[in-house]
């Protein structure tokens, strides 16, 4: 048998102090061996002290440096500590834990780098209560899809999702640089020109539990308008393998 | 003659000549240019970094005000009729380069500036727990 293999699970959260520490919860719960870290991006609200008393452990970022920025935050404690595999989920409770342990799984076996909770992979999977995208957020999301899978070649059901897990590959990339404006999508775009093995899983999406989104509808369409200028830069930047996937490779 | 003439002939005469006052005008500001480069520099007010790209502003100055014929050769070289529009257009492509390397410096300094917001609050977070552990 080898060692157990360390797991940190990290929730990026700004001014969620409503649901953040059920989330931490939750986690510890369903995971009792791994780390928890909330990534507080600045909130002016009392995010910290509620994620901490859950039992997290809290790193604060001294303002609000954007997703991009707070999901690097734990990429660079998974790497610098060594951890085996992670994974984040967002801090308003949309994520179910029940699937941060099967995203996991893929990772924990070594069969992907990257693992996607999709929302839309399998749209049978559902349940009542289960969150209904609104049209313009299906619309914004379809076209992401479409452009995405033109502009690095790979086909994703979900590639908005917040719910992800990466092994030591992943890790090593995304603590290295992690985009700050559209983390979600130039992160995927990055990581499959890195050669890395992404797999898509289906999970159910909760309604939130508390405060509201924080992206209206219109915001969303001018969204995906940007993101489509940002992926094609993106597509025309010379890639850099980092030396550790090709150490990878030759294994 | 109408005003618009005037300038309609201003603008089709291709030798505009630059006069002695406002030869020692140009050169007096090149000179001012140079020493509140030099001054900012002393005072560390500007990264020495920076000063190349700056004093060479300052010096291409000082030669077009002692050599005016160099600007209306740089005119008739770009196509430009009148030589004081040239010197606008130049003007103004080298002032949008300093601006766009600018925008590239302060992008670069975010960066730096996230990163070491990254490790402040990853430092802050183990001071916390080796606290905790403690107690």
């Amino acid at each position: 048998m080898t060692a157990p293999q360390r797991v940190l699970i990290f929730i990026p959260a700004f001014n969620e102090q409503d649901s953040v520490a059920d989330v931490v919860c939750a986690v510890r719960r369903a995971l009792p061996q791994a780390d928890v870290l909330v990534v507080d991006d600045g909130s002016s609200d009392e995010t910290a002290r509620h994620a901490r008393r859950a039992g997290a452990e809290v790193a604060s970022l001294p303002f609000n440096q954007g997703l991009g920025a707070a999901l690097q935050t734990g990429y660079l404690k998974a790497l610098r500590q060594g951890y085996d595999a992670c994974a984040h989920l967002d801090a308003d409770g949309q994520h179910r834990v029940k699937d941060l342990e099967r995203i996991l799984a893929p990772v924990l076996a070594g069969e992907a780098d990257l693992v996607i909770g999709s929302r839309y992979l399998d749209p049978e999977l559902t349940e009542p209560g289960a969150y209904k995208a609104s049209l313009p957020r299906k619309i914004g999301s379809s076209i992401f899809r479409r452009a995405l899978s033109r502009a690095v070649g790979n086909h994703f059901t979900d590639v908005t999702s917040g719910l992800r897990a990466a092994g030591p590959r992943a890790i090593a990339l995304f603590s290295d640089y992690y985009e700050a404006d559209y983390a979600e999508l130039e992160s995927l775009q990055r990581a499959t020109r890195q050669g890395l093995r992404i797999k898509e899983i289906p999970v159910i999406m909760l309604p939130r539990a508390a405060g509201r989104s924080k992206i209206t509808s219109l915001q969303a369409a001018f969204f995906s308008f940007k993101a489509l200028v940002v992926l094609g830069i993106g597509s025309l930047r010379r890639e850099r393998k980092l030396p550790l996937l090709d150490d990878a490779d030759a294994s | 003659m109408s005003l618009a003439t005037h300038v309609l002939l201003a603008a089709v005469e291709t030798k505009v000549s630059i006069s002695p006052t406002t030869r020692v005008f140009a050169l007096c500001l090149a000179a001012a240019f140079l020493i509140l480069i030099l001054e900012l520099v002393r005072r560390r007010m500007l990264r020495e970094r920076y000063i190349v790209v700056w004093f060479v502003a300052g010096l291409t100055l000082m030669a077009l005000a002692i050599v005016p014929r160099a600007l209306e050769t740089l005119a008739s070289l770009a196509g430009i009729q009148d030589p004081t529009a040239a010197l606008f257009a130049f003007a103004l492509a080298v002032a949008g380069l300093l601006l766009l390397n600018l925008t590239s410096v302060v992008s670069r300094q975010g960066d730096h500036i996230t990163a070491l917001a990254q490790e402040v609050a990853l430092l802050r977070a183990k001071v916390e727990s080796d606290e905790g552990d403690e107690t």
